[in-house]
């Protein structure tokens, strides 16, 4: 008789090849005024602290295409100081430069942040020419998480298939093959992305792409989308997608192809 | 007999004192004898020998005084013959038993106490003959019987254990002492000794019997037709897992009841569980009967086979076999199903993950129907979300059911709510979490949930973006999932984060399922005029259920300033208690006791230990709190009680003594704030199974046996047979022959006359030896 840990193994692979459960009758989620919609802040500071102006409206607008996810349609900004820091566990900081000293006050708030279980999302709009905001958010990283370790992110970290199976975190740039990362008791507390992701999703009041990708063009925009989409899920979902189920189920889906 | 004598030093001086007064003695000897050989004319010889004596009298008297000198006389008897008779005492003798099925039965006591009273003429000729009879009673131990008791061996045999070979290897240390020393041993006794029924044992009692080395007669008091049935063993594993089906085995064992039907029952902490029809087979053959079962929650329990008295029994005190079970948790397996990810869905997840005995199984719907199906489907990393499985055939392997603002009808488990409801029924766990989504389909409203829940979500409540701060009710403020909001600063709610959104909810209109409101808003009444439930649980059929107005609780983890109570995150508080008040855990409560083993032997003392603790399941000091222990029997009165007040660790404890054989529930309560009641039952068993065979017959064979294994006499009660005039004895050995009756010691040394013979002596001689001239 098969233990029910096997039955739990066979039921997920038996459901890999069956058909996804989607009735014909379902309505759409409620959407609008019902909806119970997350906040994707951006951290406000003195400099330039928007270089890619509307870049988490735009990731906020793929989330709802693609995800279950109900992002605010514009995302708020937040300032370190402030009480709503805490308002999301989401942080988002992007900058062209190298960061400001934070005072006293912003600096302790980003630590409890980090403390209470956040994450954030620190991308280089400079897409690896600089390197200088990179290396303000490591100093920055050191003295809010002392003694955390900032490494590379490995390929197979679950953060990398989160919502999509991603190879390479590209943005604007494909500059460097992994981001970087603080591991702190099995979840990553702070990312950073060198490859200028905000640059892939920044868009024009057009609509249009205001910058292009290179090399990669208009495939790697979609990829720098996709990890944007995985960075939100594990966000949401932290390592929902390194869960058995699913990777015995993906692993055999894979070979199936 | 004779007398002998001998003398004894009572003082021997130091090696040099010795010499000294040898040397004297020897000089004074010496010059004496040279004065005697060389006396002159004048000196007569029978003065010269009295001057000798005096000499040499005067040497005595100074060396038995130096020596301190005793004259030791002995009155020699002739040697006398030990026989030690050894009667069984455990409570096997007390079966009554037959010669043959329809003859009147009589105990094995009577039995005993008929062959003693009328080998009373045998008796009273080994006395004769110089034998001394040392009656002792055996059953765990040996003891001796003495006065009116060793006259007739009238008793109530009620031992527990019949240990002969313990009682013959006690004569073994006998046997170090010559006096003592054993000539033959009688034993008096059915022969179902040493535990077991079993060869090892009857070889063990040949050895030990084989190493006294002297005859043993043997009396089997047992008779071959019985009518009874015992449970004979019992096999069950001390542990079990909750939720998992276990095996108890018993074998039952009858005699003389062949063909007739039975009755086994199993029973949990005096409960009936369980019963099984049993048609009983031949004598001494086994009956073996398994049941199963599956304990549905954890903790300890006394489960006990019992047979249903049949008329005319021997002996009913077979029928029942306790033993003890520790129910524990495997893994606790949570389905966290989620129909959004968002914030609460993380923390709820991250703190499940973080459980090392949670096994967390999640599906998270990460897409919509309506979510664009983009050219790049191959990219994602989804997997189906296998309904079936979860909510059809693998429900059940699950402790946990979290449907975390899970719209249930668009993703096709609305058709499988009435398994949940089973599932709840049966004893599963179910935590509802609103939000946006998981009250809004109706998928909840069908009858059989609905019944179940403690909040009405037939109509599907909206979501009302409007913050919260909830309030205590008063079942709340002892309710384990929420009491700790009034550890440390007593304040509930108010220093805690308010939360974003909830969902107006009113509690069920059912009064049968147990449903209250821990946590209510603190403005907002339902259509009844109650505070509308925030959280709230109810307890349908043998399941609970907790549900969530909210999907934002995870702010009471992630926040500024962050209020913890005694030291713990509030988010932490509130689902740790959520999780250990659905799964019954023992220390859900703010009181637990424990024992310090759950079986006991007879005679050991039994230790209990309690633990108070706050809401926040921080140690609590100075609580006091009541305790009892009482048998597991209906309407049984406590055999011991007491109070307690908890020291600085939250702890009290309490050793308590003497507890007869059986099983027990020991309770502890604490009152007032957080007051709760806690039981855990042990047993107290003997130290063998008595009772678990008690036919005769392998008794008389292995009676029979030991008789024939070390020369004595095989005597079968049954038959009517006595003792034998002529007890074979064993030789007695050569130094136990002769055999001291009295003694009578005289100083020489002590007193006025060993003065005047010294006087004597000395004076004598001095007198003599003037008057002759020679002084």
């Amino acid at each position: 008789m098969p233990s029910r840990r096997d039955a739990l193994r066979m039921a997920a692979a038996a459901s890999a090849w069956s058909i996804v459960p989607v009735p014909a009758l379902a309505g759409p989620a409620p959407r609008g005024e019902d909806v119970l919609s997350i906040d994707l802040p951006q951290l406000r500071y003195d400099g330039e602290w928007q270089p890619r102006s509307g870049a988490m409206r735009v990731l906020a607008r793929e989330l709802r295409l693609r995800t279950r996810l109900e992002p605010l349609a514009q995302p708020t900004s937040v300032t370190a100081e402030s009480r709503e820091l805490f308002d999301t566990p989401f942080l988002y900081v992007a900058g062209e430069a190298a960061l400001p000293t934070f005072s006293r006050a912003g600096e302790a708030n980003l630590r409890q942040f980090l403390d209470l279980g956040g994450l954030i999302l620190f991308d280089a709009a400079d897409g690896g020419t600089d390197g200088a905001f990179t290396e303000s958010a490591r100093e920055l990283l050191g003295r809010i998480a002392p003694g955390s370790e900032i490494t590379a992110v490995s390929r197979d970290h679950v953060l990398f298939r989160s919502f999509y199976l991603v190879d390479t975190p590209v943005g604007r740039t494909a500059a460097f093959d992994h981001m970087l990362g603080i591991h702190d008791e099995g979840r990553i507390s702070a990312l950073i992305m060198r490859n200028d992701l905000g640059g892939a999703l920044e868009e024009g009041l057009d609509g249009r792409v205001v910058h292009p990708c290179a090399p990669g063009g208009a495939e790697q925009r979609q990829w720098a989308i996709r990890l944007g989409v995985n960075v939100l899920l594990y966000a949401t979902c932290t390592d929902y997608k390194a869960d058995r189920a699913h990777v015995e189920t993906l692993l055999r889906a894979r070979r199936w192809r | 007999m004779n007398e002998r004598w001998s003398l004894a030093p009572g003082h021997v001086p130091s090696t040099l004192a010795l010499i000294v007064l040898g040397l004297c003695g020897a000089v004074a000897v010496a010059e004496a004898a040279m004065a005697f050989a060389r006396r002159s004319d004048r000196i007569d010889r029978r003065t010269a020998f009295a001057a000798l004596g005096l000499r040499l009298l005067a040497i005595g008297a100074v060396f038995a005084v130096a020596f301190e000198l005793t004259l030791r006389l002995d009155h020699i008897t002739d040697p006398i013959q030990r026989v030690v008779v050894l009667v069984d005492r455990s409570a096997s003798i007390a079966v009554p038993d037959a010669t043959e099925l329809g003859a009147k039965p009589e105990t094995r006591q009577a039995r005993i106490e008929r062959v003693w009273s009328e080998s009373a003429g045998p008796r009273s000729l080994w006395r004769d003959r110089g034998i001394s009879i040392d009656v002792r009673g055996f059953d765990s131990v040996s003891e001796p019987i003495t006065g009116e008791a060793a006259e007739t061996l009238a008793t109530t045999p009620v031992g527990t254990a019949s240990d002969l070979t313990g009682a013959i290897a006690t004569l073994l240390g006998d046997a170090q002492r010559p006096d003592d020393r054993v000539a033959a041993v009688i034993v008096l006794s059915d022969g179902l000794v040493g535990g077991l029924d079993s060869e090892a044992a009857t070889t063990h009692l040949l050895d030990v019997a084989g190493k006294l080395g002297v005859p043993v007669t043997t009396v089997a008091v047992g008779a071959p037709a019985l009518r009874d049935v015992a449970v004979a063993d019992v096999r069950a594993g001390e542990f079990a897992f909750v939720e998992n089906v276990t095996e108890l085995e018993t074998t039952i064992v009858a005699h003389g009841l062949e063909g007739t039907s039975a009755a086994v029952a199993l029973l949990r902490n005096g409960e009936r569980i369980a019963e099984r029809k049993l048609r009983l087979r031949g004598d001494g053959v086994p009956n073996r009967i398994e049941f199963e079962v599956a304990p549905d929650r954890v903790g300890q329990f006394v489960y006990e086979i019992a047979v249903d008295e049949i008329a005319g029994e021997a002996t009913l005190a077979n029928n029942r076999r306790a033993f003890v079970v520790k129910v524990l948790r495997d893994k606790v397996r949570v389905l966290h199903v989620a129909g959004r990810p968002d914030w609460d869905v993380r923390a709820l997840r991250t703190l499940l993950r973080r459980d090392p005995n949670v096994e967390l199984l999640s599906y998270y719907i990460l897409r919509d129907f309506d979510d664009i199906a983009r050219e790049d489907t191959d990219a994602l990393s989804l997997i189906p979300f296998p309904t079936e499985e979860l909510f059809e055939s693998e429900l059940g392997s699950f402790d946990v059911v979290v449907l975390h603002n899970f719209d249930a009808v668009p993703h096709q488990v609305a058709q499988y709510i009435d398994n949940i409801a089973q599932f709840v029924d049966g004893g599963g766990a179910l935590v509802l979490i609103g939000g946006d989504l998981g009250f809004s389909d109706g998928g909840y409203g069908t009858p059989a949930i609905a019944r179940q829940l403690p909040i009405d979500v037939r109509r599907a409540p909206p979501l009302r973006h409007e913050r919260v701060r909830p309030v205590l009710t008063e079942a709340g403020r002892r309710h384990p999932i929420t009491a700790w909001l009034l550890a440390g600063d007593g304040r509930g709610w108010e220093p805690l984060p308010e939360l974003d959104a909830w969902n107006p909810v009113g509690l069920t209109d059912r009064d049968d399922i147990g449903a209250i409101t821990l946590l209510a808003h603190p403005d907002e009444l339902d259509a009844r005029g109650r505070p509308r439930p925030i959280v709230a649980v109810s307890e349908p059929g043998k399941g609970r259920v907790v549900t969530l107005a909210t999907g934002s609780t995870w702010r009471l983890g992630f926040a500024p300033e962050l209020a913890l109570v005694d030291g713990a995150r509030p988010y932490d508080l509130l689902w740790l208690g959520v999780v250990r008040w659905l799964l019954r855990d023992d220390t859900s409560g703010r009181l637990s006791l424990e024992t310090d083993k759950p079986r006991y032997r007879a005679g050991e003392s039994v230790k209990l230990v309690a633990r108070t603790a706050t809401a926040a399941y921080a140690p609590e000091p100075s609580v006091p709190v009541q305790w009892r222990i009482e048998p597991l029997a209906q309407d049984a009165k406590p055999t011991s009680s007491g109070s307690w007040t908890t020291d600085a660790q939250g702890r009290a404890e309490e050793t308590v003594e003497a507890l007869e054989i059986g099983a027990y529930r020991a309770t502890a309560a604490r009152e007032g704030d957080g007051g709760s009641e806690v039981t855990r039952v042990f047993i107290v068993e003997p130290p063998g199974r008595e009772l678990a065979r008690i036919d005769a017959d392998s008794g008389t064979a292995r009676m029979r046996r030991l008789a024939e294994t070390t020369g004595g006499a095989f005597i079968e009660a049954v038959a009517g047979h006595i003792l034998p005039d002529d007890v074979p004895v064993g030789e007695a050995a050569e130094d136990s022959r002769a055999r001291v009756g009295a003694r009578r010691e005289i100083a020489l040394w002590g007193g006025p006359m060993a003065l005047v013979v010294l006087l004597f002596a000395f004076g004598g001689e001095w007198w003599l030896r003037r008057r002759v001239g020679v002084a």
